[in-house]
Parts: structure tokens; C-alpha cells; sequence
């Protein structure tokens, strides 16, 4: 049964489906509330239970638990985006990386014949008559 | 040759058709992460800190592939052009984006450059932030001796840096000018053989400075980096001294400096106290009035007697925010209305934003500065990491020292353990917080402010200071690139190398 996200006894309680989120996701997300909010987070059944408690002097009112709630909401929509680029990127972000800081053994020739940009091609000259 | 094999070879003038890769509107994604900048506006960043502000929302339709080139050339060409996504699986320009990441951590190349030498740590003014001065005549208590100059020298020649800083600070540093002059001498008959250029900074309030001094500096090509706090009442609230006319010596003494080294040769910096919260144009106007073209806006370091002295030096960044954005506002007015007239804070992470070239600016490296680009030698011959760790050893925090001229060599101190850990957590591509953080490739990480801050050196981005500082700036730069197209051409103008 789907749970709906609520601010129960001036606490926000969300829950995340464990489907469409990973834990990493949730994670990411909770460590910017640990300013603010005592954070704690389960696992039940296919989904992730995160609660947030406003701290005694984080001077948090009420009213502004509803904005809280909806920042986290985003928070994690967010942050499971990062995570799909760092999972699609993290070989070419690791070749970047080596062929950075390699020494020229990652290198690879350019595409394409050497040629001059005015469309003179120096591999067109005899070998003879260019000396 | 035949003549069409010449022509199918030469690379001049393709079609548009030639450069089109994409089929069945696929394309795959480059490292990148994004921030929100306002209500509208987001802002994407690649690997190599090429931004791009684009409307709210595009992010997730980038990775969500719901981007069709035909739909929105422009953006879909944009993103292509600034390595953010890639019509084939390799780019077909990885090596040049190689080279451009190699070119931004090139600070790294040669090691230390920047060598402190605290050359006494007497000091005629008390200010009430200063976290390390004594107010003393026991020149053999608190003066670096010959033989740590010597020692300190030996190991600054040691640096694999062709080119090396060495910077004599203090307390303050004039009251040991015997000193400096021995130090310059030394260093001018050992230098060449080590095949180093060497350039000397003297940092100073300027009380002490004379003309035989500043003729001194002339000859051996020496800087001074000098102090204002901003006009009289705040300059002198915050550098007490006896007959409170630390303002007008500082004055008089940029002046004599700039008369007789050149403006070039003479800059000022400030600090930033609660009582320069309260007054941003006022600080800068001075600033312009006493004829400087640039000036540092700076929060005061949580360091030494500035963390313990609460009261007066505990301030919201919040505040320093406000005041920064304040100030930085009436710095544009002047380049507005026709004067070139930086802010250095902002154009080192500028710098960052708009150019390919490495920035080794201490507070703002990755991996840290401290060790890797700055050494600090202190007066009794400890060593340590960064001018803010000797200041934290003044506080009987010894964590950040790294060995003793009388007992240590450069590869114990350069590649020890402590060194090498200290390091490891000075690098926010892998720090909690950081590591997905849009604006990392323009920050840096600063675990000798998160140990004396937080605690341990990794720190904890949501309560740091440093974070919410940079966030912010940076965040805020950008946004009034986006907003004020005039305001972009400033900042580039700020970038544009000067001879």
C-alpha cells in the first residue's frame, strides 16, 4: 500500500520507494539535513523511511516543516539524477583522468591524414624532390 | 598524388552534415553536475569547469534523454560544444578535454612554491583578532635565529619549484629587518646555484617602514604586502596601538612605499573585523581613494585569539555575505562608471570559471594548497603545514606541524605520513558533500580550517563555514553574469592576463 509523506508531532516523516530510489539516493540527500534535523532513516518493505526532527536550536517553526518536506522531495528527484551521470560517466570520467596525468601512454594519434588547413598536403610530395 | 585524394584529405571547410554523428537522436552523457541558481535558472558544470546556465529543469531532461536536437538546436549544440554530452560513446575530442584537466591541475606541477618565514613574532600593535603577536623586546625568545634562516633557506632551495616565494611575516616582520636583509643576502648567493628565481614579499603593517628600508626593498626587488582595514575608525579599532594612529602610519607608510617601489610593488589587504561588517562601501572607498585598483575582500580566519575572543570576532557568514555582496557591489560601480577597479576573491574563482589555466590560490585548491603550494618555517624552527597551522600551534594544537628544521629533512617533511594524510583529505573530488557538488571545480578544501572549526579534517559541509562562504559566492557570481551582461564583461575584463 502506498504511504503518503506527512509532518507528524512536529516531525517530517517520508516515505521512499525503495524501487525508484537507491540507498546511496537517500543518503546523499539526508547529509544536507544534518545541520538543521536529527535524521534517522529505516528500511521497511520496499521503501526507505527517513525522519526528520527540527533541533532544539536550529529555530525551525512549524509552518516551515511543509517547506522541508517539499525540499527533500526534490532533494532526492536530484540527487538520483547525479547519480545516473555518475554511473554513465564513471569510465570516461576514469580515462579522462589517466589520460590526464599519463605520461603519453594513453594517447592516441588523431583521426584522419596529416594536411595543411589551406588544403596543401605535404604527404602529396615526392620523397625525392623535397630534399 | 592524384589531385581528388589531396582534396578528400584536407580538412578545410566540411559541410555541417560532416560534423553530424547523431543517430536515432542517442546521445551519451559526459561527467557534469548542476546546481540551482535561483527560482528560473539552473547551471550545469563539466569536469573541466566549463558552465552553462540554462532554464530550470534542463538537467533532468538531458539525463531523462528527452533532448532532441531538432527541437533545440541551440541548446543541444551548446551542450555538444561544452563537453557536456557527446554524440559517441569516446568524444571525439577526449584528448583535448585531457589536456585541459591536466592544464587546470597544473598547479601541481612544482610543488611548493610559497615559503613563510615567521621572522619574529614580536609586534608593537596588540589587535585583537591577531592570533600569534607578542608584545615583547626578547628578540632571542621570539626571533627566528641565523641558523633556522639558514636551514629554512636550504630546504626552501630544495623545492622542485624553479620559481619560489619566500615571505617574511610576522608579528611583525620589520622589527627582525636585520634579519630580512641577512635572509635576502643569503638567499641571493645560493639561489643561482640552485638554479631558482627567488621573489621576496615583506609583510607589514608599515609602522616600522623608512625610507632606508623601502630603498633596501628598491635594490633587492623586494614586495610589500601591506594592511588596511578600511578609513581611521576602523582601521585603528581594529590595529590598536599606542597612540592609536595605526591608520596614519599604514597611510604614510603605502604612500613612501609606493613612491619609492612603484605602485605595482605595494599591495594592501584587509581584515575583516564585526565592526567592517557594518560598513562594506565605506571600506571600499577608502580603498579607492588611496589610490588601489584592486582589493581583497576577506573573512577574518577562525584561528588563534580570533576563536577564542568570541564576542568580538565571531561573526555569521551570513553577515559576511552581506557585507561581501555590498562591497562587491560598489567595486562594479566604480568599473561600471568606467574605472578598472577587482575584487580578488572573485576574480580568483573567475579566474577558475572563465579561463582554462590552473589558479593555485591556497584556500582554494584541490588538492589542498597547504604543503602542496605553502610551507610555513616559524620562528623557533617548527614547521607547518600552512601559516594557519602555526597559528593553531600558538593555541597548543600541534596536529598540523610537520617537523623542525634542527631535526627533520625535506623528504621527512614533505612525504610523511602526517604530510600525506593531511593531503588525502584536502581533495573534494572525494569528500562527502563535495564530490557532487556543482561549483567543485571552483572550490578548493581546507581540512587545517575543518579540523580547528569542526573538529577533524575531513569536515562537515552543512554547518562549514567555508562551504556556505564559497556556495554562495560562487553561486552569486554567476547569477550576476547571467542577470547583467555588462556586468559579464566586467568580470571577463577582470580574467584578461595584464603585462
Amino acid at each position: 500500500m502506498e504511504k503518503k509523506n506527512l509532518i507528524r508531532n512536529g516531525e517530517i516523516v517520508v516515505y521512499v520507494d525503495a524501487s525508484l530510489f537507491s540507498r546511496d539516493v537517500v543518503i546523499k540527500s539526508l547529509y544536507w539535513y544534518g545541520d538543521k534535523f536529527h535524521t534517522q532513516v529505516s528500511a521497511e518493505m520496499n521503501a526507505y523511511v527517513v525522519v526528520l526532527k527540527p533541533m532544539a536550536n536550529a529555530a525551525i517553526k512549524e509552518e516551515d516543516l511543509g517547506y522541508y518536506l517539499q525540499k527533500f522531495e526534490r532533494d532526492i528527484v536530484d540527487f538520483s539524477l547525479r547519480e545516473v551521470v555518475n554511473k554513465e560517466t564513471t569510465n570516461i570520467r576514469e580515462l579522462l583522468v589517466a589520460k590526464a596525468f599519463s605520461n603519453g601512454e594513453f594517447d592516441e594519434a588523431p583521426p584522419g591524414n596529416v594536411s595543411d588547413a589551406v588544403g596543401f598536403d605535404p604527404m602529396s610530395i615526392p620523397i625525392n624532390d623535397a630534399r | 598524388m592524384a589531385e581528388a585524394d589531396v582534396i578528400t584529405k584536407n580538412r578545410k571547410f566540411k559541410e555541417l552534415g560532416f560534423y553530424d554523428n547523431q543517430e536515432n537522436n542517442v546521445y551519451f552523457l559526459l561527467p557534469m553536475r548542476f546546481a540551482r541558481l535561483n527560482q528560473e535558472k539552473e547551471v550545469l558544470v563539466n569536469e573541466v569547469g566549463d558552465h552553462l546556465v540554462v532554464r530550470e529543469g534542463t538537467f533532468q531532461k538531458i539525463v531523462q534523454r528527452e533532448l532532441n536536437k531538432e527541437d533545440d538546436p541551440d541548446l543541444f549544440g551548446d551542450l555538444v560544444a561544452n563537453h557536456f554530452i557527446s554524440e559517441s560513446r569516446i568524444p571525439p575530442l577526449i584528448d583535448v578535454l585531457a589536456t585541459r584537466y591536466r592544464t587546470k591541475k597544473a598547479f601541481l606541477n612544482n610543488f611548493t612554491m610559497l615559503h613563510i618565514f615567521v621572522m619574529s613574532l614580536r609586534c608593537e600593535h596588540t589587535c585583537h583578532y591577531c592570533q600569534v603577536s607578542r608584545v615583547t623586546q626578547d628578540k632571542d625568545k621570539f626571533d627566528m635565529s641565523r641558523d633556522h634562516i639558514d636551514k629554512g633557506i636550504d630546504m626552501m632551495l630544495q623545492s622542485p619549484s624553479p620559481h619560489v616565494t619566500m615571505e617574511f611575516q610576522g608579528g611583525e616582520a620589520l622589527l627582525a629587518f636585520d634579519n630580512i636583509k641577512y635572509a635576502v643576502e643569503r638567499v641571493h648567493l645560493l639561489a643561482g646555484l640552485r638554479n631558482k628565481s627567488v621573489t621576496f614579499v615583506i609583510c607589514t603593517n608599515l609602522a616600522l617602514v623608512n625610507e632606508e628600508i623601502l630603498l633596501y626593498c628598491k635594490e633587492h626587488e623586494i614586495l610589500i604586502s601591506s594592511s588596511l582595514d578600511g578609513p581611521a575608525f576602523i582601521h585603528n579599532s581594529n590595529r590598536t596601538r599606542p597612540g592609536r594612529n595605526s591608520y596614519e602610519l599604514a597611510i604614510k607608510g603605502i604612500e613612501l612605499s609606493k613612491r619609492i617601489l612603484g605602485p605595482s610593488r605595494v599591495s594592501a589587504l584587509m581584515t575583516t573585523t564585526n565592526l567592517s561588517l557594518d560598513y562594506p562601501i565605506e571600506i571600499v572607498e577608502e580603498y579607492y581613494k588611496q589610490g588601489f585598483r584592486n582589493m581583497f575582500l576577506r573573512p577574518i580566519s577562525p584561528y588563534g585569539f580570533a576563536v577564542r575572543n568570541e564576542r568580538k570576532n565571531k561573526y555569521e557568514t551570513d553577515r559576511f555575505l552581506e557585507f561581501y555582496k555590498k562591497a562587491l557591489g560598489r567595486i562594479l560601480e566604480y568599473n561600471l562608471a568606467g574605472e578598472f577597479f577587482t575584487e580578488d576573491y572573485a576574480t580568483i574563482i573567475l579566474r577558475k570559471m572563465l579561463t582554462p589555466f590552473p589558479v593555485g590560490y591556497v584556500d582554494l585548491n584541490s588538492p589542498t594548497g597547504c604543503i602542496t603550494n605553502v610551507i610555513a618555517f616559524n620562528y623557533d624552527g617548527s614547521i607547518f603545514a600552512s601559516d594557519e597551522s602555526r597559528m593553531l600551534a600558538e593555541m597548543k594544537d600541534f596536529t598540523f606541524q610537520l617537523g623542525h628544521l634542527d631535526t627533520h629533512s625535506y623528504e621527512e617533511v614533505f612525504y610523511s605520513k602526517r604530510a600525506l594524510e593531511i593531503v588525502s583529505t584536502g581533495i573534494n573530488e572525494s569528500l562527502p558533500g563535495c564530490s557532487d557538488c556543482a561549483f567543485q571545480p571552483y572550490c578548493g578544501a581546507d581540512p587545517i580550517q575543518n579540523h580547528a572549526t569542526q573538529g577533524d579534517m575531513y569536515g562537515y559541509r552543512p554547518t562549514s563555514s567555508f562551504c556556505q562562504k564559497n556556495m554562495e559566492i560562487i553561486r552569486y557570481l554567476i547569477e550576476l553574469m547571467d542577470k547583467d551582461k555588462a556586468i559579464a564583461k566586467i568580470f571577463e575584463s577582470w580574467v584578461k592576463s595584464r603585462s
